[in-house]
């Protein structure tokens, strides 16, 4: 099948399109049981309550920026509560037709930890959720994050055992990685994300040569190995960091080598260095990640749909005729609400074309990608202008059978955001007793 | 720090009371030899009760208890030094509480200084990682002085200026007059320059909030980054451009050997034993340079050509953590008090060159000449006389001045039509005055206060012009294009003009796109003049009440954000950042001077520095800056020892940095005074 993809989908704007049909992969798969993957698709600066949040509709509108506030200014129910999903929010509508799909979470928490900014601390942490002040000798509650420790789990087959993508297209430089990264192998050890869909197409299928770094690799890593003896106990495990890439990247290369019959099967045209609309830009980053996931070249991503903060405008092309920022934005709800509802709602339609992208690609066994990905909407902060950490938006869609969908869960005061990530981390087979900050899981969610 | 637009929507801002920093610092309390205050100190023991410890006693106000200060339980350094900055600075006790004597203050603040000095010297400060990776600004550089490459390797944005006709030779000891210069990111086509084709550059490696881009815990290692060091060493020896004409080692590596010069193996060893120690910045181990040998051997058995196999251990070469990281080689040695020779030359190039000792100072540091404090004054001297020095001024004061918000400034273009020229904006132009000014002091060795108020500056005619009121004598030149800018040095008239706080630049960028923001601006004054950032606010502060019925039309800004100030819990930092801010109120959002706002109301800029020196406009605010002189030498000192260390300061830093202070004050502060400084202090010198 020799489709040319992207020129197929420029030809039709965002209409959500299914991705061709591997063949060299589904065989491949056939055999095994396909396996279940996991995407965090990360929303920064919060959402506009009462847009999204049902029974919020008429909440005040926080005014300016309450930077300090960081609770709901609404009445929140404290008790759980399970309902069907029947109405969506405005900002929900664009998952009209796929509410059983999806299932609305409401109700969880994050703890703040002082000593750092809250934008930083609420991207960067996010999926760490550790308890504040449990990670010694850092400003930030953050160790190795969710989809690294899964990862460990699933990811020991796939020639990338995670990928990080950010729809960041700033060239100014003026925030520092805490703002820009939610996948971090560690304390103070980011995972970096890609920003530019040609880098990361380079990375996922351009022909890596096997023997290329082989020999240089061998040599350096015996200087790694001598250099490791005349250092002191912070130094060596901070040189651990050199011997891990290495090692991933030879394990990234074999695997590739394995894979790359199954790889020719994919028509994907290059990206070129062109400016893209904002929304294509998006889509196409998320085209890179579902294809990705397809082909089993990885099976667990995240997706930062844009930096925290970082205050420089830009083009949300289609929506307003100037440069925008977001988080400006966000402090000004009271004047620009509707801009910002237009944010949250172009945000939610980005999820939503990925959605169906993965429901339009059969998965083995009968199952479409979607039922076999938990693939998560959030924020980290429940709004942006009161910088809460709390009551945060969150949807799961996919898992087919093994998920609780079409369901809005309502949890009950101060639950954890970490019991999501442990029933997360259970279902994608970590047996873990507890996950950071968490006191249990989402009961119900998960099926069978 | 604070959130940025936490200071626009002039609404509130919550910053914890300064006490609040020691939460985190007495939770590390340190080991050693405890001095009882109550024995040595009874003044400071009777101090602490008489106006400390009401409020932070047990379970004291910002989880401050000096109930243990006071009676020599609680003896950690960063305790010390907190209790005397705040002391020292006048922050406590607030206003409304009884003060001390102006006499017992100072007592009092030079006892804990002395304890504090004491206490430092009586115990080691806590090891910390040494080990960091090379970031992408040092990378280049590093690549550049390796190969001896007279082209770019890829481009760098983050090097702002782009110098034309030369203009940068600090052996000169003064920068021209007139100055042909480049905005890499800002000016039209200033990142085309020669450089090596089909190399493509890892990301840039972000600056930490309120620190440098060097710092280590910033600096780590992934898969993908070190998959980019692996291509990069291929596509750097492999590139068109990596040639005879732009490689100045040339035909001295990769040059196959003429016929006569002996066996292949020796001159193949020969090289690689100069490369490697330069590339590693110390003498190669025997059995490593057998690995590299070895490695262009079987090369060369595989029937690759000399050049070729050369080509390609280089490509190793630079992807190995040897050149990769900058370490301390000895660091396993606990109790070490220098830092061994080779470790400490790496330092010093990273610092003042931002790349690898050149091979006459790890010469020196073979010879074990860098242990004798004059070899090291001397090979300081000859390092701020190199043309290298010009990475050290593309590093350090744009970050400093933290003057890459200015990239993407933008004022409301209806409010400020004259900011913006055919497609470009006159950031171009006004980044370069403070850094123009910054090479200025440092190639001619003034002092560094001219970075409050100088008599001169460098402008272009088009940025003069937007200075309206504030512009200056600036001779005639060639009209300068978006590409190739000219400035002029010219002198200041008066205090409004000169230093790096009241530019066009800094201003502009603490503004947002319709006005001033002062508290932007007071907290940049925190922590880029004073070194004392504020804390980010805490979580648990409600907002304020609304003013009701008052219409803001008719107020002054002052009066808008007077409510910071009227609860106790936001008053802490704001009655330290506000007054700073409100100083420079007569710059509106793009720099120009005003005598009153829009709604007719006049501009206030007084206030009082430290809670001391009362002010009524910026000429009387530098004037009072200067004479804190040392409170600001002080601040960028610390500056610039911590962007040569790579980390956050600790007291015992900081008690290097006073000594700084002390010995640079003589000679008025000379820039490269506070430099040498900084390079002779023990903090630098041991591990």
């Amino acid at each position: 099948m020799r489709t040319t993809r992207r020129r197929f989908l420029r030809g039709v704007g965002g209409t959500a399109l299914g991705l061709p049909w591997l063949e060299g992969v589904a065989k491949a798969r056939s055999v095994a049981i396909s396996p279940l993957r996991m995407v965090q698709f990360y929303v920064p600066i919060g959402v506009v309550r009462r847009g999204f949040f049902p029974g919020e509709a008429d909440h005040i509108i926080p005014k300016g920026n309450l930077g300090g506030v960081m609770k709901s200014l609404g009445e929140q129910n404290p008790n759980q509560s399970l309902k069907p999903l029947d109405v969506l929010t405005p900002t929900m509508q664009p998952l009209d037709g796929l509410k059983d799909q999806v299932a609305l979470i409401t109700g969880m928490d994050r703890q703040f930890q002082n000593g750092t900014d809250v934008h930083a601390q609420c991207a960067s942490c996010y999926l760490s959720s550790a308890k504040p002040f449990e990670v010694k000798d850092s400003a930030w509650p953050l160790a190795r994050t969710l989809d690294h420790i899964v990862a460990d789990h699933v990811g020991q087959q796939t020639p990338f055992k995670t990928l990080e993508f950010s729809c960041n297209n700033h060239t100014d430089n003026k925030e520092s990685i805490y703002f820009d990264n939610i996948s971090w192998y560690g304390t103070g050890h980011v995972a970096p994300s890609i920003r530019d869909p040609r880098k990361m197409y380079q990375r996922l299928f351009s022909t890596h040569e096997i023997n290329r770094y082989k020999d240089v690799t061998s040599l350096v890593l015996d200087d790694a190995r001598d250099l490791k003896r005349q250092l002191g106990q912070s130094d060596k495990q901070k040189l651990d960091e050199y011997f891990e890439s290495i090692r991933a990247i030879e394990l990234q290369l074999t695997r590739l080598e394995n894979m790359k019959l199954d790889l020719t099967g994919i028509d994907f045209e290059e990206p070129t260095d062109a400016y893209l609309p904002r929304g294509d830009y998006i889509r196409l980053m998320g085209d890179l990640m579902v294809t990705a996931l397809q082909a089993g070249l990885t099976n667990v991503a995240t997706f930062m749909i844009g930096p925290e903060r970082w205050d420089t405008p830009y083009m949300f092309d289609g929506l307003f005729d100037k440069p925008r920022s977001h988080h400006k934005m966000s402090h000004n709800q009271t004047v620009m609400i509707d801009d910002l509802l237009k944010v949250d709602r172009f945000h939610m339609e980005q999820y939503v074309y990925l959605i169906q992208q993965m429901m339009n690609i059969q998965d083995a066994g009968g199952a479409t990608l979607l039922d076999n990905t938990l693939f998560t909407f959030g924020s980290g902060l429940g709004d942006g202008s009161t910088h809460q950490y709390n009551d945060l938006p969150i949807i799961v869609a996919g898992g087919g059978a093994r998920t609780t969908r079409g369901m809005h869960f309502h949890m009950s005061e101060s639950t954890p955001l970490a019991n999501l990530w442990l029933t997360q981390a259970h279902m994608m087979g970590v047996p873990l007793d507890t996950f950071a900050d968490s006191t249990g899981v989402i009961r119900g969610y998960a099926k069978g | 720090m604070m959130d940025a637009t936490v200071m626009q929507k002039n609404r509130v801002i919550h910053v914890r009371p300064l006490f609040v920093r020691a939460f985190v610092l007495v939770c590390f309390a340190c080991t050693g030899r405890v001095v009882a205050i109550a024995d040595n100190l009874p003044t400071v023991t009777t101090f602490l009760e008489t106006h400390c410890i009401e409020c932070h006693g047990v379970d004291g106000e910002g989880d401050v208890d000096l109930q243990l200060l006071a009676s020599g339980q609680e003896q950690s350094a960063e305790l010390i030094e907190l209790v005397h900055h705040v002391i020292d600075r006048h922050e406590m006790p607030p206003e409304e509480m009884e003060q001390p004597t102006k006499d017992a203050r100072q007592r009092v603040a030079g006892e804990l200084y002395k304890l504090l000095a004491e206490k430092t010297r009586q115990t080691q400060a806590p090891r910390k990682q040494s080990l960091r990776r090379m970031n992408r600004f040092q990378y280049h550089n590093a690549v550049t002085d390796l190969f001896k490459l007279r082209c770019a390797v890829f481009a760098l944005p983050e090097r702002v200026a782009r110098v034309y006709a030369d203009y940068f030779d600090p052996a000169k000891g003064r920068l021209p007059d007139t100055i042909a210069v480049g905005n890499r990111p800002l000016g039209k086509s200033q990142l085309i320059e020669p450089r090596l084709a089909g190399v493509a550059p890892f990301p840039q490696d972000l600056r930490a909030e309120h620190g440098f881009d060097t710092q280590a815990d910033h600096l780590s290692l992934s898969p993908l980054l070190m998959e980019s060091f692996l291509s990069l060493g291929q596509s750097i020896l492999q590139s068109r451009d990596f040639t005879e004409k732009n490689v100045g080692i040339w035909s001295e590596f990769f040059e196959a050997p003429k016929k006569d010069s002996g066996p292949q193996s020796n001159v193949v060893e020969t090289r690689l034993t100069k490369f490697l120690t330069l590339a590693f910045r110390r003498p190669v181990e025997e059995e490593t340079l057998r690995r590299y040998v070895s490695f262009v051997t079987a090369k060369r058995a595989d029937g690759v050509t000399f050049e070729e196999a050369m080509k390609a251990v280089a490509a190793a070469v630079i992807a190995s953590p040897r050149f990769l990281y900058i370490y301390n080689a000895d660091s396993q040695i606990d109790g070490a008090e220098l830092l061994d020779p080779y470790s400490f030359a790496s330092r010093l190039s990273f610092f003042l060159w931002g790349s690898i000792p050149d091979e006459q100072l790890l010469a020196a540091a073979g010879a074990g000449m860098l242990k004798d404090k004059q070899v090291i004054r001397e090979e300081v001297r000859r390092m701020l006389k190199s043309k290298k020095l010009k990475r050290f001024c593309d590093a350090f004061p744009l970050q400093w001045l933290q003057l890459d918000r200015m990239i993407s400034a933008t004022p409301d273009p209806d409010l400020f039509p004259q900011f913006y020229f055919s497609k470009y904006r006159l950031s171009m132009h006004m980044m370069l005055e403070p850094l123009l000014l910054f090479e200025a002091v440092l190639l001619e060795n003034l002092p560094v206060t001219q970075f409050v108020h100088s008599d001169f500056t460098y402008r272009s005619q088009q940025l003069n012009k937007a200075y309206a009121e504030l512009g200056l004598e600036v001779a005639s030149a060639k009209p300068s294009g978006p590409g190739r800018l000219v400035f002029q040095r010219t002198s200041t008239e008066s205090m409004r003009s000169g230093g790096v706080i009241t530019n066009a630049a800094v201003m502009t960028m603490l503004s947002n796109p319709e006005r001033s923001q002062p508290i932007s601006r007071g907290a940049w004054l925190a922590s880029v003049i004073f070194n004392d950032p504020p804390k980010p606010p805490p979580a648990d502060v409600p907002p304020l009440p609304e003013h009701a019925g008052i219409e803001t039309e008719t107020l002054t800004l002052r009066e808008r954000l007077s409510a910071h100030r009227e609860r106790a819990d936001c008053r802490g930092c704001h009655e330290q950042i506000d007054p700073l801010g409100f100083a420079l109120e007569n710059y509106d959002a793009v720099g120009r001077w005003r005598s009153t706002y829009k709604n007719g109301r006049s501009v206030n800029a007084s206030g009082k520095l430290f809670h001391q020196y009362d002010f009524a406009n910026i000429t009387e605010f530098k004037e009072a800056i200067l004479k804190e002189d040392a409170t600001f030498v002080k601040a960028f000192a610390k500056h610039l020892l911590s962007f040569a260390l790579g980390r956050r300061l600790t007291p015992w830093d900081n008690v290097d940095v006073e000594d700084i202070v002390a010995t640079t004050a003589g000679d008025g502060y000379k820039i490269q005074d506070i430099i040498e400084g900084v390079v002779m202090s023990p903090a630098l010198r041991s591990p």
